[in-house]
Formats: C-alpha cells, structure tokens, sequence
C-alpha cells in the first residue's frame, strides 16, 4: 500500500530533518549510512527513543537510539551541565521529529505527533508486531564521534503515495516542538 | 593410634569394643547432622519456593491488570471510531453548506437567509461542542499512563522473580552436593534436589518468556500509546479548523 517513490520520500524527509535537527551547530557533519533494519544494538538499556506521527492512511515511528559510547553522551551533553542525557535526547528526536511533521504536512493536511517515550532496546525485536510495511534504518554519525541508530516503521491502512521535490530543501532552523 | 592397636593385638578386647561404639555412634551424629543440614537447606528451598509462588501470583495478577486495561483501550479506540464518524458527519455538512453558499449564494433569496444563519449557527456549536473531545484524549492519556506505569512494576516484579530462581538453582545445586558427599544416606535428599533444580530450570524459563512478553507488550503498548495521542491532536487540529470554518461562514451570511 505504500508506493516506491512514498517509501523514498519518507526517507529523505528523515535525512533532511536529521542532518538539521539531530546536530547542535549547523556547521557540525551529519552522516547517514543505510543499515539493515532491526538491528539495534546495545542493551539492558532504556535508549530507544520512540516518536509517533499519525494519519488517517498511516503511522510513521521514528525510533532513534543512542549508541552507547561515550562521545555521543558527550556531544549532546556539551555546554549542558547537570542536564541528563535522555532528556537532552529526547528533545532532540522530538525537533526531528516536528520538522518531519512539518514537512509530511504538505502531503497530507491530517498530522498528528505523539510525546517522546524510551523503551528498552530489547523491545526492538517486536517492531514486527505492530506488522509494518515498510522498515527501514540507519546509522548517523556526527563529526565522526557521536553515533545513533534510526528506524522508520511505517504502518499503513490505506494506501499512500507522494512524492517530495527531488530537491527537497533542507531546513535551516528548527522550530520548538512543545511536548 | 599406633598405642591403641598394639592393645587391640594384645587382645584387650573390651576396649575394641568400646572403640566400635564409639565409631558407631560418630556415624549415627555424622547422619543426625547431616539430616539436621538438609533439612534446613529444604526449609529455606521451601521458604523460596513459598516466594517464588507469591512472586508468581502477583505477576499473573498484574498481568490480569494489563489485559483489562488493554480491552479499556479497545473500547475507547471503538468511542473514537464513533467520534471520528460524527466528525465526518459534521465535515459532510460543512461541505454541503459550503457548496451551496459557492453556488448560490449571490442568488439568496432574502428570505431564506434567516433560514442559512440558523443552519450556520448550529453547524458552528456542533463543531465547538466537538473539541470537547479533547476531555477523552486527556482521559485515555491518563489510563494509558497508568498502563505504562504497571508495565514497568511487572518488569520490576520479573527481574525479582528471576532472582529468586537464581537463588533456587543455586540452592538445590548445593543441596545435591551435600546429598552425594553423604553418600548413602543422602540418597533421599538428591532425589529432592533434582526435582528442585528440575522446577528451578521451569521457573527460570518461565521468567524468561515472561521477560520477553512484557518487552512485546512494552512496544504494542507504547506504539499505541502514541498513536492515540498523535491521533487526538490530529483531531484537534481538525476540528479547530472546522470550527474557523464555520465561524467564517456564519459571518458571511451574517
């Protein structure tokens, strides 16, 4: 029910809104590599980022994890004292989040988005429960140190197809996403 | 000892037999103490075994819980079907009157006029009396907290029961030590340690499957969870932009 070019378009509106919202300066590298889906790493940790966006035809889950090295705990948390890692993370993934919202409501007028929530990473395995139609995931990498994992789950209802322009533009400021 | 078997050579045989009592009876303590440990290796084995029982009824009690939070859900979910139909009601109507007013409006009659404000008005309180729906995304937000909060007191509750059957294991593997170091004797007590380990081995894999249903029902839920609340601000938004729209219209004709 999800067309090819949809599938793509979910894609690259996650890269543009990661490379802008997943960075804390503009001028920080963001790199996305493809990943085989579901292959989450890490533990017995609570460091699965889990966001919802909902439509009428479907829901889109963006799951990002944190990796567990410590120069990712350290990009996030620099120039933060005496914050904690999950909830500088976790407003982070909600920006990313919020400007996919954003740019999904182009497409479809009837958007919703859920709070952040962290579940344990060996709930990942049971993504296939909520029977997605479409997985997908990939590693980021940012200045070369911080590293995260992101899936998109997309669970359709009826069938979904658009396409965003081959240029997408990326955005340049993050608007605050209140949750 | 050397001493005592020259005596013994020496046929002093009243003393051998005191020296075979007295053998006899440091067999006869040896058992005595070495039932006295296995009983109260048993003893604790029990007491765990009273624990792991509780542990057991409180988890499949909490679990009971979650089912019949979940079928809450299921029942909301289906109020919301409705709530989406009368919103899809109100939407159609809206769309009628919109056409009608696109099509004919320059040709109203003045007469009839009255007759639209009031349909406009109506149409302007029914949407505004929809985003009273926001009182039962609050509610299910609320319920579907309290869902996770459980969720997280049954993953506590697993981890201690995991424990406990750690704890077990450990116990019964002890007590079959104890049991084949008293040889015959402790041929009793083995026979009871195996069948401790044998229901320390169940436990654990039941602990182990039940770890895994409650990280399935953290996702179900949590995915869920979200998609409720995603789908009640769509809503929301929806039925603000209805009521803008109604609003125009009623001072249009106005």
């Amino acid at each position: 029910m999800i067309s090819e070019q949809a599938r793509r378009s979910m894609e690259q509106i996650f890269i543009n809104a990661a490379k802008t919202n997943l960075v804390l300066a503009p001028s920080d590298v963001c790199e996305v590599a493809p990943l085989v889906p579901g292959r989450a790493q890490g533990n017995r940790e609570k460091n699965l980022l889990l966001l919802t966006i909902s439509a009428f035809p479907f829901r889109l889950l963006t799951i990002l994890q944190a990796g567990e090295h410590p120069l990712t705990r350290e990009y996030y948390l620099k120039g933060k004292p005496g914050r904690a890692f999950g909830e500088v993370f976790a407003e982070v993934g909600n920006l990313c989040c919020g400007s996919m919202n954003r740019e999904l409501t182009r497409h479809f007028p009837h958007l919703g988005m859920s709070v952040p929530y962290f579940l344990d990473s060996r709930c990942m395995p049971f993504l296939d429960e909520l029977q997605p139609e479409y997985l997908s995931s990939c590693a980021i990498s940012i200045n070369g140190s911080a590293r995260l994992q992101a899936t998109l789950c997309v669970c359709a209802y009826a069938p979904v197809d658009f396409a965003v322009d081959a240029q997408a533009r990326e955005e340049t400021t993050g608007e605050l996403e209140l949750f | 000892m050397a001493n005592w078997l020259n005596d013994v050579a020496l046929g002093d045989l009243p003393l051998t037999g005191i020296a075979c009592a007295c053998l006899i009876l440091w067999h006869v303590w040896t058992v005595v103490r070495l039932r006295s440990r296995f009983k109260s290796q048993l003893g604790a084995a029990q007491d765990v075994n009273v624990r792991l029982s509780d542990e057991l009824e409180q988890s499949e009690a909490a679990y009971d819980d979650v089912a019949w939070a979940l079928a809450q859900s299921e029942a909301e979910i289906a109020e919301l079907a409705a709530l989406v139909d009368r919103l899809k009601e109100g939407i159609a109507r809206l769309e009628q009157l919109a056409a009608y007013e696109r099509a004919e409006a320059p040709t109203i009659r003045a007469d009839r006029q009255p007759e639209l404000l009031r349909h406009a008005g109506q149409m302007a309180d029914d949407v505004a009396g929809l985003k009273g729906v926001a009182m039962v995304f609050e509610r299910w937000h609320d319920e579907m907290s309290s869902l996770m909060v459980q969720n997280r007191d049954m993953h506590a509750k697993n981890d201690e029961l995991a424990s406990i059957v750690n704890q077990v294991a450990m116990l019964a593997l002890n007590a079959a030590i104890e049991a084949a170091r008293a040889g015959a004797a402790g041929r009793g007590f083995t026979v009871v340690a195996t069948e401790v380990r044998a229901l320390a081995r169940r436990c654990e894999a039941l602990a182990r499957d039940y770890s895994v249903s409650l990280h399935k029902n953290d996702m179900t839920t949590t995915a869920t969870f979200q998609d409720i609340q995603a789908g009640g601000k769509m809503m929301m938004a929806a039925i603000s932009g209805l009521e803008l729209m109604a609003t125009q219209l009623r001072a249009k004709l106005d």
